[in-house]
């Protein structure tokens, strides 16, 4: 009973399991346990400072980017909206660009504030944007939000240039792990109480996903908690902006994948959504790793590719099926507002 | 004349409408009535070419409705549907031109302005023409559809709930036109219709559907009674008996 | 029918048609030496073809922009967001990628253009006939994977850039980004003979656009072809934008904004005057604007970026304004 309900979790554990030690003996420099367990200096250095550090910073990025995105999705009641279509994204790179611009001595920490600032900011002006316009179809919200972080984009892209800037912000606009070093990521490691806060207020996102009196009705304060969801999502965002620079579409992907199989309730997918995406992220790595050895690509670019694809399979697959989740063993067929005017062919 | 064969259609794998057949009686008004999802827009949009079939034949005047070229077919059958949201700033006269583009494309003719002044005077929409079509009352923007297909000049004209979100005076209104239009014009009107009343009052003939299946089609009178609605609608009726017409009460 | 209302409007295309030509004459006499006869000729000879090259643009972003919101019957969407820019870009880098730098196609940039052309329709009418087909139609789901394929072509684009020998990519890097300064007559002349052929094929189904804007069901209701129909425009309109593109790169907003403002100043659903108003905005505003990149900013910030964030911004105003999307 248990190992059937708990099946697919199960299974990515053991995946991300193998992946990471996989990942761990990747890389230029030969480092293999052999190496390790005799205690060779040098393989413990490269071990210590590059290939840890590394890992963990994709663990932080994979789930903390899946989380962000389904809290965004939860609480807009909207399957497409992800840090990317919410202008998340673009946000804390135009803060990143502002410390530097004014702080130019600013640390780590320093742009980090700022990203985390302009971040929740932008998130909460999408959403309060998006909650004064009448959508006629689901679709039309991250096309809105994908113009608004056009914009932020673009304005992002003047000030560049009007201070040439252009050559150090292109290490936040194409994300990539190539420079995850002992002592420059430890910000993302910010990621993990802010994942853990998401967990517990879980059913309280579901509610708020609700509905305005949805929530009044069971006594949930609806502002309040829409605000500190926003808030907790930008700032993984931010956290992840600053250490690798912008990652698309895991946001957006992952917690759909997830729904397809388990549904829509937040805390039941919450585990697996943030499994997956460290999943998905790892295995991306290891393909930028491998493709052009012994250079490597960014993985923002094998994510684009990738993701991408999945994101459209998933599209095309849920128009021709509706929303039925794939029955997975004792799946509960999700019953939330997330996609209400899907399917809308009546007879 | 139109036909219609074992027509059938699924949406998602569920069957939607089962083996349909039928024959529109020509000169008169049809109303097509049944339960939500009971499959009679469907079969509408099925027979006016906006919907695709899966299986089934739809014979218009001895050719099958997809054999038939579009432009042609536009002149002899008009098709109005629920959905009409314009963009575009448009005004009333502007809309009821529309129905000449079949004939005349974007330039019309004199004979055509003519039309199209006959067709505004019919439906009272003088005071109207110069009016944008975003800034009218639902029974007037609905009454300038009608006005362009009347300038269309169609045998047959199809309606998909043409009484929707109006309230009980213009909805009456748009019955007696209804009326007018097959009594005066001589067109062969089809229509889908939630109010089982107006289908009974206004109509000459019910086709009832079920579950995707016809489940009576014959004149009012022949559907208008207890043991056919209770049987369709799962409620129980009472047929009344007023100005020689059945209406019903259900509750 | 000739309304009140369409004589004005005819008022309204003849001032902007008249200020497009006083942008025109101030780009191509601000600053030029007249004194100097042999300078005069030089800078007539480096201009004239830039301004032609923008008035093309601006055309077939214009047309191409109010085509596809009427196909698509949505105002606040424009070709770009089909990823059509980033498809562009994609075939240009992987022509290079696969010819080399020495090839013909890099050296003869006639040839390029013409490749790059054929390959863009080729590729735009399997990817997007094959997701309109999926999709049956559903023109909202097809924008929304658009925006997704924008990245798809990009991060592919990119990856081909980085696996590329430095030296073929700065052979790329000047064909793809300097395009708007070193257009040839040729190109000029062979953009010209495709825009014209692009409209003489479709010249129907432009006609048929008034009716399209009625909706799916009432177009074919009044005997348009609908699905064939739209497939043809929206092919139509990728092959503009391509044209655009190769000539003045990728502007992503400006479709959006010259089609509105066309819509706001013309307030008619007459395409033959919508399409003429959008595209005298388009030339308005390239023109003036590089007016200004070259002698205020002195080429500091690209065209493109001032088009984006004041695009954005209109963009916003449009949704809020009208609280119905």
């Amino acid at each position: 009973m248990f190992i059937k309900r708990y099946r697919l979790t199960l299974v990515l554990a053991l995946l991300l399991v193998v992946l990471s030690v996989a990942s761990l003996f990747i890389g230029v420099m030969d480092v293999n346990l052999t190496g390790l367990m005799s205690g060779q200096a040098q393989q413990w250095k490269i071990f210590l400072i590059s290939r840890l550090p590394r890992l963990l910073a994709i663990l932080c990025t994979g789930v903390g980017m899946s989380v962000a995105g389904l809290i965004m999705q939860q609480l807009c009641m909207n399957k497409f909206v992800s840090p990317t279509t919410g202008a998340t994204i673009s946000s804390a790179q135009f803060g990143i660009l502002l410390a530097l611009l004014f702080l130019p001595n600013s640390t780590l920490w320093g742009r980090a504030i700022f990203a985390f600032a302009f971040a929740i900011l932008g998130t909460w002006i999408f959403v309060w944007f998006i909650q004064r316009i009448q959508f006629k179809d689901v679709v039309m919200v991250p096309l809105v939000g994908i113009m608004f972080g056009n914009v932020i984009g673009g304005i992002t892209n003047y000030l560049a240039y009007q201070y040439e800037m252009t050559q150090a912000l292109s290490t936040w606009l194409v994300g990539h792990f190539s420079l995850v070093l002992r002592g420059r990521y430890e910000i993302v490691y910010l990621v993990v109480p802010l994942v853990i806060l998401a967990f517990l207020f879980a059913n309280h996102f579901n509610i708020v996903g609700m509905g305005r009196d949805f929530s009044k009705n069971l006594g949930v304060h609806y502002n309040f908690v829409l605000f500190m969801g926003l808030t907790i999502a930008a700032m993984i965002t931010a956290a992840v902006v600053v250490v690798v620079g912008s990652i698309s579409y895991i946001g957006l992907i992952v917690p759909n994948v997830v729904a397809m199989f388990k549904g829509d309730k937040i805390r039941g997918t919450l585990v697996d959504t943030a499994l997956f995406g460290a999943v998905f992220v790892l295995a991306c790595d290891m393909l930028a790793r491998v493709v052009i050895a012994p250079y490597e690509l960014p993985i923002e670019l094998i994510v684009g590719i990738v993701g991408s694809l999945i994101f459209i399979g998933l599209l095309l697959y849920r128009l021709k099926h509706g929303r039925k989740a794939i029955r997975l063993g004792p799946a509960h067929a999700g019953s939330c507002a997330a996609a209400v005017k899907e399917g809308g062919q009546s007879a | 004349m139109m036909q219609v064969r074992e027509l059938t259609k699924q949406y998602d794998g569920k069957v939607v409408v089962d083996g349909v057949t039928f024959q529109i009686p020509k000169g008169k008004v049809t109303s097509l009535i049944g339960p939500n999802g009971a499959g009679k827009s469907t079969v509408l949009n099925m027979i006016s070419r906006l919907v695709a079939r899966d299986s089934g034949l739809v014979d218009f005047d001895g050719k099958d409705i997809g054999k038939w070229k579009s432009k042609e077919l536009s002149k002899r059958l008009a098709i109005l549907t629920q959905t009409n949201n314009i963009q575009m700033k448009l005004t009333v006269r502007e809309l009821v031109a529309f129905g000449r583009f079949p004939y005349s494309g974007s330039h019309t003719t004199a004979e055509d302005e003519a039309i199209i002044d006959r067709a505004i005077a019919y439906m009272e929409l003088e005071d109207f023409q110069d009016r944008f079509i975003d800034e009218l009352s639902g029974g007037q923007r609905q009454r300038a559809y009608i006005a362009m297909v009347i300038a269309q000049d169609t045998e047959y004209i199809l309606l998909d709930e043409p009484t929707n979100n109006l309230d009980i005076y213009h909805a009456t209104n748009m019955m007696k036109i209804v009326r007018r239009l097959c009594d005066e014009l001589d067109k062969t009107v089809i229509l889908v219709l939630h109010e089982i009343n107006y289908a009974a009052f206004y109509s000459d003939y019910i086709c009832a559907f079920k579950d995707g299946k016809i489940a009576k089609f014959a004149p009012v009178k022949e559907v208008m009674t207890k043991e056919v609605l209770s049987q369709i609608y799962q409620v129980d009726f009472e047929i009344l008996n007023i100005q020689g017409k059945p209406l019903s009460i259900y509750y | 029918m000739k309304t009140a209302a369409h004589r004005g409007n005819r008022t309204k295309l003849l001032v902007l048609a008249a200020l497009v030509l006083l942008a025109a004459a101030a780009y191509m006499l601000v600053e030029v030496n007249f004194s100097n006869p042999k300078l005069l000729r030089f800078s007539m000879q480096l201009r004239t073809p830039k301004l032609l090259v923008m008035l093309i643009a601006a055309f077939a972003i214009g047309g191409a922009s109010i085509v596809f919101q009427s196909v698509i019957n949505n105002t606040i969407v424009t070709p770009c967001l089909l990823g059509m820019n980033s498809l562009y870009t994609l075939i240009h880098t992987a022509v290079v990628f696969t010819a080399g730098s020495g090839s013909i196609l890099a050296v003869n940039a006639n040839a390029a253009f013409a490749v790059d052309l054929v390959l863009m329709g080729v590729a735009a009418m399997v990817i997007y006939g094959y997701l309109f087909q999926k999709t049956r139609h559903n023109v909202l789901y097809v924008l929304l994977i658009g925006t997704v394929l924008t990245s798809f072509f990009g991060s592919i684009q990119s990856t081909l850039t980085r696996v590329m020998d430095p030296n073929e990519y700065d052979a790329l890097l000047t064909t793809l980004v300097a395009s708007f300064s070193n257009v040839n007559g040729e190109i000029i002349a062979f953009s010209l003979v495709v825009l014209a052929v692009i409209i003489l094929v479709l010249r129907r189904d432009l006609a048929q656009l008034d009716v399209l804007t009625l909706g799916k069901d009432q177009a074919i209701n009044l005997g348009v072809d609908y699905d064939r129909s739209v497939r043809r425009l929206l092919l139509g309109v990728t092959l503009s934008i391509a044209v655009a593109t190769a000539m003045v790169g990728p502007i992503s907003f400006m479709g959006l904004i010259i089609a509105n403002l066309s819509r706001q100043l013309l307030r008619t659903y007459r395409h033959s005057q919508l399409v003429l108003g959008s595209a005298l905005f388009g030339m308005l505003i390239l023109v003036a604007g590089q007016l200004v990149v070259e002698h205020v900013f002195t080429y500091a910030i690209p065209i493109s970026v001032f088009i984006t964030v004041g695009g954005g911004i209109y963009f916003l105003y449009l949704l809020l304004a009208r609280r119905r999307v």
